[in-house]
C-alpha cells in the first residue's frame, strides 16, 4: 500500500516537474503563459513529492532495496508520463488545477 | 578524425551500437524473461506446479538423496575426459554435498562434487546434480528441461556458446560497448532534460523512432547502466582470471591462511568420521539469525569434506529481504555439530560487491521490484530495436540510390533478432506442450526447436527484406509479427489442452506463476496482432500508389 502511494507520488512529482517546463505547460494551457513564480512552485512541490516517495520506499524495505525500487519507479513513471503527454495530456490537468497562470 | 567531440561520439554510438546491438537485444530480452525464470519453469513443467517449499529436513530427506548420487552426471564425466591424464577413474570419491533453493522454488536442486583422481589440475572436480521434489525426495526426470532457469537464463549471459567460454566473452564485450553507447548517447543527445518526457507519435516516422529510442534509453538509464556494469562484475573472474593465472600461488596461500584464521579446514584429514544431526545445526543457525533480527529461511546448505574428520557444515540464509544474495553463513563441525564460526559482518568492499551482484541476480522477495526490472529489460529492447529502425530508415534511400546492400542487411538482422527471437522463444514453449511426454531426449528436442525456428526466421528475414534495397519497407516485419501473434495465443491454449490449467482455473486458485505467464503470452499475442494490423497500412497505400501510377 505504501509502495503504491510511493509510486503515485513519484508519478505526480515527475508530472509537476514536467509541467514546470514551458513546452508541456502549453500542452495543458495553450493560451496562458507560465509565470516564473508558478514554474518555481511546481518544481518545489514536484521535488517534494519525489522526496516523500523515496521516504516511503525507505520505510517499507531495507535501504539497499528501497533505493532500487525508487529509481525504477521513477523510470516507469517517466515513461507513463511521456505516453500521457503524447496521447492524453488533459488527464494531467487536475494535478495543476491549483496553479496560477 | 572528426571535427567535434560530438561527431566522434556519434560514430561510436552508431557503429558499436549497431554491431553489438544484435547481441545486446538478445541479452536484454532473455534477461528480462529471466526475471521470471522460475515461473516459466512452472509453465514448462506441469508436474512441478505446486507451492514453493522451504529447505527440507536434511536428516530425514536430503541425506538419503545425497547418498543416492554416487557418480557424476554422464555429461560431466564426458567433459572430465579432457581434464585427466590417462583413463578416467572407476570410482569418484565424494567431496561435498550442497543444496540450494529460493523463495520461488517448489523443487530443490542438489549437487554433489566428486574428486577427480589423476586430474591434471588438482583443483578440478566433477559434479552430479539432481532436481528433487522436496516433499518426498523423489527425483525429477533429468530430461525435464527447466526452460526458464536452464535455457533462457544461461542464454542471457553465455549465448549457449560454451566453447572456450566464447559466449561469455561476446556478451561481456557487448556489455562494455553498452556502457560506451550509453555514455556516448548522453553526449550526443542535445536536450536530455528538456526532452526527457518527449514523445511525438504524430510526427514523421524517423522522429518517432528517435523519440522512442531516447525515451526508453534515458528514463531507464540507471537501469541500463547498472545492469551492463553489474553483469561485467559478476563475470569479472572470467574476464580477468588473475586468480587462476598469475596470482595462483597467492590464491592458494590465501585459502590456507583463511582456513587457519576461520578454523574451517581447507583439506580433508583422511580420517573417517560420522555426520551429526544437520537439522539441529539448522535450528541453531535460525536461532542465531533471529537474534540478529533477520528472517531465518535457509537458502544454501553445504556439507564440506563429506564423511571426513575435517568435515564441516555451512548454512547460509536466503537473501529474501536484502539485495545481497545469501549471507550470514554459520559453520558447524560436521562430526559433532559444534559451532566453529559465525561469519562476521561483511567488509565495505565485500558488501558493495554483494550489492552489485545481488542487484543483478535478484533473489530477493519483492514482486514490485521484479516487475520494475521486467520493465527496464523490455525498455532496453525497445531502445535497441528503435536504434536499428532509425539506422535503416536513415540510410535506405541513400543505399537504394547507391546500390549498396547495407540497410537491407541491417534490416534483415533486425527482423531476425527482434521478431525472430520472439518466434524462437514462443515456438519452444509450444514445442514444450506438443512433444510427447515420453519422448527420448525431450529436453534436446525443445532446444532444437528453439534454434531451428530462429534459423528459419533468420532465413525468412533475409528473403523478405529484399525490397529494402529499393528503399521500401520490408514485408518481413509484418509477416513475422503475425507468426508471433499466432504462437503467443497458441501457447496458452495448448497449456489448457494438455494440462487443464486454463486461466479460469489458475486465476481462481491464485496460482500466479502459470496464470501470469498465460496472461503475458495473451497480451503479447494481442499486441503483436495490433502491430501487424498497423503495419499493413503503408503496404496497402503503396500498392494503391503503384496501381495509380500504372
Amino acid at each position: 500500500m505504501m509502495l503504491l502511494l510511493a509510486f503515485l507520488l513519484s508519478f505526480a512529482g515527475l508530472a509537476l516537474l514536467a509541467l514546470s517546463m514551458e513546452r508541456h505547460w502549453r500542452q495543458l494551457r495553450a493560451t496562458q503563459p507560465l509565470p516564473n513564480s508558478t514554474a518555481r512552485l511546481l518544481r518545489i512541490v514536484g521535488s517534494a513529492a519525489l522526496a516523500i516517495s523515496l521516504t516511503l520506499c525507505l520505510a517499507v524495505d531495507h535501504a539497499s532495496m528501497a533505493s532500487l525500487v525508487w529509481v525504477m519507479t521513477l523510470a516507469v513513471s517517466a515513461f507513463v508520463l511521456a505516453m500521457l503527454l503524447a496521447w492524453r495530456p488533459g488527464w494531467l490537468a487536475p494535478l495543476i488545477s491549483w496553479a496560477r497562470s | 578524425m572528426y571535427q567535434t567531440f560530438r561527431q566522434s561520439m556519434t560514430w561510436l554510438h552508431t557503429w558499436f551500437g549497431l554491431v553489438l546491438g544484435f547481441v545486446l537485444i538478445v541479452v536484454f530480452f532473455f534477461g528480462a524473461l529471466s526475471v521470471f525464470d522460475r515461473e516459466i519453469d512452472r509453465w514448462a513443467q506441469p508436474a512441478t506446479r505446486f507451492a514453493p517449499q522451504p529447505m527440507p529436513s536434511f536428516d530425514h530427506l536430503l541425506r538419503p538423496v545425497f547418498e543416492r548420487i554416487t557418480e557424476p552426471d554422464p555429461d560431466a564425466i564426458e567433459l572430465a575426459r579432457s581434464l585427466v591424464d590417462g583413463p578416467l577413474p572407476e570410482k569418484y570419491p565424494v567431496m561435498d554435498w550442497s543444496a540450494y533453493t529460493t523463495h520461488r522454488d517448489p523443487v530443490l536442486d542438489v549437487y554433489v562434487s566428486f574428486d577427480l583422481p589423476n586430474a591434471r589440475n588438482p583443483d578440478d572436480h566433477v559434479h552430479g546434480h539432481q532436481t528433487i521434489d522436496p516433499r518426498s525426495g523423489t527425483q525429477l526426470p533429468a530430461s525435464d528441461l527447466k526452460i526458464g532457469s536452464e535455457f533462457f537464463y544461461p542464454l542471457h549471459y553465455s549465448l549457449h556458446l560454451e566453447w572456450m567460454e566464447l559466449g561469455y566473452w561476446i556478451v561481456g564485450f557487448a556489455a562494455l560497448s553498452m556502457l560506451a553507447a550509453l555514455v556516448s548517447g548522453v553526449v550526443i543527445h542535445r536536450k536530455i532534460f528538456r526532452e526527457l518526457f518527449t514523445f511525438r507519435p504524430q510526427k514523421q516516422r524517423q522522429r518517432v523512432n528517435l523519440d522512442l529510442h531516447n525515451l526508453t534509453g534515458v528514463v531507464a538509464l540507471p537501469f541500463h547502466f547498472f545492469f551492463a556494469f553489474t553483469g561485467l562484475v559478476i563475470f569479472a573472474g572470467i574476464y580477468f582470471p588473475v586468480s587462476e593465472t598469475q596470482l595462483h600461488p597467492l590464491v592458494e596461500a590465501h585459502e590456507q591462511a583463511a582456513a587457519a584464521a576461520t578454523g574451517l579446514p581447507h583439506d580433508p584429514a583422511g580420517i573417517a568420521a560420522p555426520l551429526a544431526s544437520v537439522d539441529a545445526m539448522v535450528g541453531d543457525a535460525q536461532r542465531r539469525w533471529a537474534a540478529r533480527g533477520m528472517g531465518g529461511d535457509v537458502g544454501f546448505l553445504f556439507v564440506n569434506h563429506v564423511g571426513d574428520a575435517n568435515g564441516y557444515v555451512s548454512i547460509y540464509r536466503a537473501g529474501t529481504d536484502r539485495i545481497a544474495l545469501t549471507g550470514q553463513g554459520i559453520h558447524y563441525k560436521a562430526s559433532t555439530g559444534a559451532l566453529i564460526r559465525e561469519d562476521p559482518p561483511e567488509t565495505a568492499i565485500a558488501s558493495v560487491n554483494e550489492f552489485l551482484t545481488g542487484l543483478h541476480l535478484q533473489h530477493f522477495r519483492h514482486w514490485l521490484l521484479r516487475f520494475l526490472y521486467l520493465f527496464g529489460g523490455l525498455a532496453g529492447c525497445v531502445c535497441i530495436a528503435t536504434g536499428f529502425l532509425f539506422f535503416v530508415e536513415k540510410r535506405k534511400q541513400q543505399h537504394a540510390r547507391d546500390g549498396v546492400a547495407g540497410a537491407r542487411i541491417v534490416d534483415a538482422l533486425a527482423v531476425a533478432t527482434i521478431t525472430g527471437t520472439l518466434i524462437a522463444a514462443l515456438s519452444m514453449l509450444v514445442a514444450n506442450r506438443l512433444l510427447p511426454e515420453n519422448l527420448v531426449d525431450r529436453d534436446e528436442w525443445q532446444k532444437n526447436v528453439f534454434w531451428l525456428t530462429w534459423l528459419a526466421s533468420g532465413i525468412h528475414a533475409f528473403w523478405r527484406t529484399t525490397v529494402v534495397q529499393d528503399g521500401e519497407s520490408a514485408p518481413a516485419w509484418r509477416e513475422q509479427t503475425l507468426v508471433v501473434a499466432v504462437l503467443a495465443v497458441a501457447a496458452p491454449i495448448l497449456n489448457w489442452l494438455t494440462t487443464g490449467d486454463h486461466l479460469l482455473v489458475t486465476l481462481q486458485a491464485r496460482y500466479w506463476p502459470v496464470a501470469g505467464i498465460d496472461l503475458f503470452l495473451l497480451a503479447t499475442g494481442v499486441l503483436a496482432g495490433l502491430v501487424a494490423h498497423r503495419l499493413r497500412r503503408p503496404a496497402l497505400a503503396h500498392t494503391r500508389l503503384a496501381a495509380m501510377k500504372s
